[in-house]
């Protein structure tokens, strides 16, 4: 438990000659949360921009524009000296800039031909089966040439009634039709071509056989294709080239762009600038004594005081150990805390990987998992990756915790029962004493055989899981509105639950305990109507439902051990069908076998994550979190590529 | 009419149990589909606006898991009675 990062408001005021040297610091630091400035009648207005912001955004724009282009992915670092990138980023941009759309033009240009070269095709195909030189076509005085497409069949008989100067090219595949005719008897001839259908073709302007022409086209095009995959290829390989120069040159240029631009977003007057904004108040000292240093003292830096309302817009900054600070993620999953509210990180640290471990319970999966979790910790190297296969490893941690009170590898029961052996022979159910409806209590836990107590037992973690909650509330509350709201609207709840409790023992056992109970009960309704309302009233039936809620721990784990060993009888039967050889069966068992625990792998990600986390947020948070604070936003930047 | 002992003939306790512990999952399940389709298709909705929301969405959408839960504790609880 542990609250957000205490942070001071803090006002840096100083002539604009020394702007520049203050902006420097401050994104050096990385520490100072810039307040925007809104323009009042103060009489102070925003800057502009310094001057070489508009040079630098367009460098920016464009060597983005071609990152996009070149598909250039962040990567492992390689870490350069952003002086170096600065000084060669004007030749290095230019030569790249020109080299790539030198080649993408004459890329586009010789697609251009492609486009070409496939109508051209598509005009010779048609005579392909004529093979008639296409210089035959024209250039005559007295001779009319119909070159096309038919519907039906032309005998030549038709023709020779009309005319007998004529020469007739068909081919009854295709229809295609070539025929020559004395323009005197072109009319009647045409009329008799539109009555089969007739349909012009163009005649390629080239001369020459349409099968060399169609042959040449195809070298042509296949030469071309080549060009352009060389093309495509050097272009490939200037990404492999230049993408640490790209990545470190996005970097540098971003952190000059972002100092550039910050006058857009504080108060000036005609000599003077004020930057408002917070720091944790941990670095307070150090804010100060950086920009003292980088101004010589001439910047005044001061803190203000912080009025209660102006407290609840503070950034808020998580404050947890490294070790919880992946729990962050699955807090912004949700929402930031409040600045004054607690940071429930440390307590979903153990709560989520205790429930998704109480839930899952295997030893075998918890392997399998983890496993998968460090290698793909290792291989992608990203921050946010990382933080969630930490999640999963504390998860596994407490798998394997439970895989070892429930005894179970892979579906399959660890120790002896009563009934069957076990997959360890030394290893034998131990019966610690009756519990509820008949059911043995054993060690290890067959859950499957008692779910009686499984249920009883999820419901009380979740009690426990709930007035944790109302501790947190109660802290909440008891230091916003003071001690007396604290115990009407969170206390009052809890002594709903004491007085229950009371009343059930005194229903087992001493009857006296029941009134008892009731009488507290009674009294903690009444402090709940007195905290909350009628409303407060209204919720009562939520409790038991809340409560109830935490039995999907033993009906989610019941699923995946169902499905486990479902996959496990399955498969053995098919091994034990027919032992006497190593057959088809075998290895049809064998991939049942990966095949199904590889299914139950990946639903034992979702299924218990999901209901873990939805214990956190539902039922835990709901009993005292507000969340939606402002994340703490400092002015700079984490360099990855690049250094000083 | 059907008298007792018919009706004995074809529901024996064993099997009104049975029958008991399927109603109560069957239509707990039900419920629960019928719910999470709702929220799923908002979220997914949701989502297409905007990528970030897809943790808050999938939460939203298991949010009624709870109902089909109280069904398998009911059908448990008829089980073991």
């Amino acid at each position: 438990m542990s609250r957000p990062k205490q942070m001071t408001r803090a006002v840096i005021v100083g002539h604009k000659s020394i702007l520049k040297e203050t902006i420097d610091a401050l994104h050096d630091t990385n520490l100072f949360h810039v307040e925007d400035f809104v323009e009042d009648e103060s009489g102070f207005k925003i800057s502009k921009p310094f001057k070489n912001a508009e040079e630098v955004s367009k460098k920016l724009v464009k060597i983005r524009s071609i990152a996009n282009y070149l598909g250039i992915e962040s990567k492992k670092p390689v870490v350069q000296k952003s002086d170096a990138v600065l000084r060669e980023l004007d030749s290095k941009l230019n030569e790249l800039d020109r080299t790539i759309s030198a080649k993408t033009e004459s890329i586009s240009q010789l697609e251009n031909e492609l486009k070409d070269m496939d109508t051209q095709k598509k005009e010779v195909l048609p005579y392909l089966p004529i093979d008639l030189d296409f210089d035959y076509f024209r250039g005559y005085e007295n001779i009319k040439v119909f070159a096309g497409i038919l519907k039906s069949n032309l005998e030549a008989s038709q023709i020779s009634s009309i005319t007998q100067a004529y020469e007739l090219y068909f081919d009854p595949q295709s229809k295609a039709v070539v025929l020559f005719v004395a323009n005197n008897d072109a009319d009647k001839v045409y009329e008799l071509l539109q009555g089969l259908g007739f349909k012009e073709l163009r005649v390629p302007e080239r001369g020459g056989v349409p099968s060399e022409l169609l042959r040449s086209i195809e070298q042509k095009e296949a030469d071309v294709t080549r060009r352009i995959e060389s093309l495509k290829g050097e272009i490939e390989s200037l990404k492999t080239k230049y993408a640490d120069f790209i990545l470190a040159s996005d970097e540098v240029l971003s952190i000059e762009s972002q100092k550039a631009e910050l006058p857009l977003r504080i108060a000036t007057s005609e000599n003077a600038f004020i930057i408002d904004g917070w720091t944790p108040t941990e670095s307070y000292d150090r804010l100060v004594s950086v920009v003292n240093n980088a101004t010589n003292g001439r910047a005044y830096i001061t803190n203000l005081e912080v009025r209660e309302e102006e407290e609840e817009n503070a950034p808020v900054e998580y404050n947890n150990s490294k070790a919880v600070a992946p729990m962050q993620q699955i807090m912004d999953l949700y929402a930031r805390p409040k600045y004054f509210e607690i940071d429930p990180s440390s307590a979903i640290f153990i709560t989520f990987p205790l429930i998704y471990g109480m839930i899952l319970g295997d030893i075998g999966y918890a392997l399998i998992l983890g496993a998968m979790a460090l290698a793909i910790k290792k291989a992608i190297k990203s921050d946010a990756v990382a933080d969630m296969m930490n999640i999963l490893i504390y998860c596994q941690i407490w798998t394997i915790f439970f895989g070892l009170i429930y005894g179970e590898f892979l579906g399959f029961p660890l120790a002896s029962t009563h009934e069957e052996q076990g997959l360890l022979p030394f290893w034998h159910t131990v019966t610690l004493f009756q519990s509820i409806g008949g059911e043995a209590f054993t060690f290890p836990i067959h859950r499957a055989h008692m779910v009686m107590s499984m249920i009883i037992l999820s419901v009380v973690v979740g009690l426990i899981h709930l007035n944790l909650g109302y501790v947190f509330g109660f802290t909440n509350v008891a230091r916003e509105h003071g001690m007396k709201h604290a115990l009407l609207e969170k206390g009052s709840w809890m002594i709903i639950e004491l007085g229950v409790l009371i009343a059930a023992i005194g229903y087992v056992g001493i009857s006296a305990l029941m009134y008892v109970g009731a009488a507290v009960f009674v009294i903690g309704i009444v402090m709940l109507a007195m905290g909350e309302g009628i409303a407060g009233i209204v919720e009562l039936p939520s409790l038991m439902g809340n409560a109830l809620s935490y039995a999907r721990i033993i009906a989610v784990g019941l699923s995946s051990i169902y499905i486990a060993s479902t996959v496990n009888d399955i498969s053995f039967s098919m091994i034990w069908a027919d032992h006497s050889k190593i057959g088809f069966a075998a290895i049809a068992a064998i991939i049942v076998f990966i095949l199904g625990h590889a299914l139950n792998v990946a639903l034992s990600i979702i299924a218990p994550g999901l209901h873990a986390l939805r214990l956190q947020y539902v039922e835990f948070f709901g009993k005292f979190y507000e969340g939606g604070g402002r994340k703490f936003n400092p002015f700079g930047y984490i360099r990855k590529y690049t250094e000083e | 009419m059907v008298d007792g002992a018919t009706a004995n003939l074809f529901l024996d306790a064993a099997g009104a149990k049975a029958i008991g512990a399927s109603i109560a999952i069957a239509l707990t399940g039900i419920a629960s589909a019928i719910a999470e389709k709702d929220i799923g298709t908002a979220a997914i909705g949701a989502m297409a606006e905007n990528e970030g929301l897809f943790g808050k969405g999938l939460i939203l959408t298991v949010i009624p898991e709870t109902i089909v839960i109280f069904g398998l504790v009911v059908a448990l609880l008829i089980n073991s009675a």
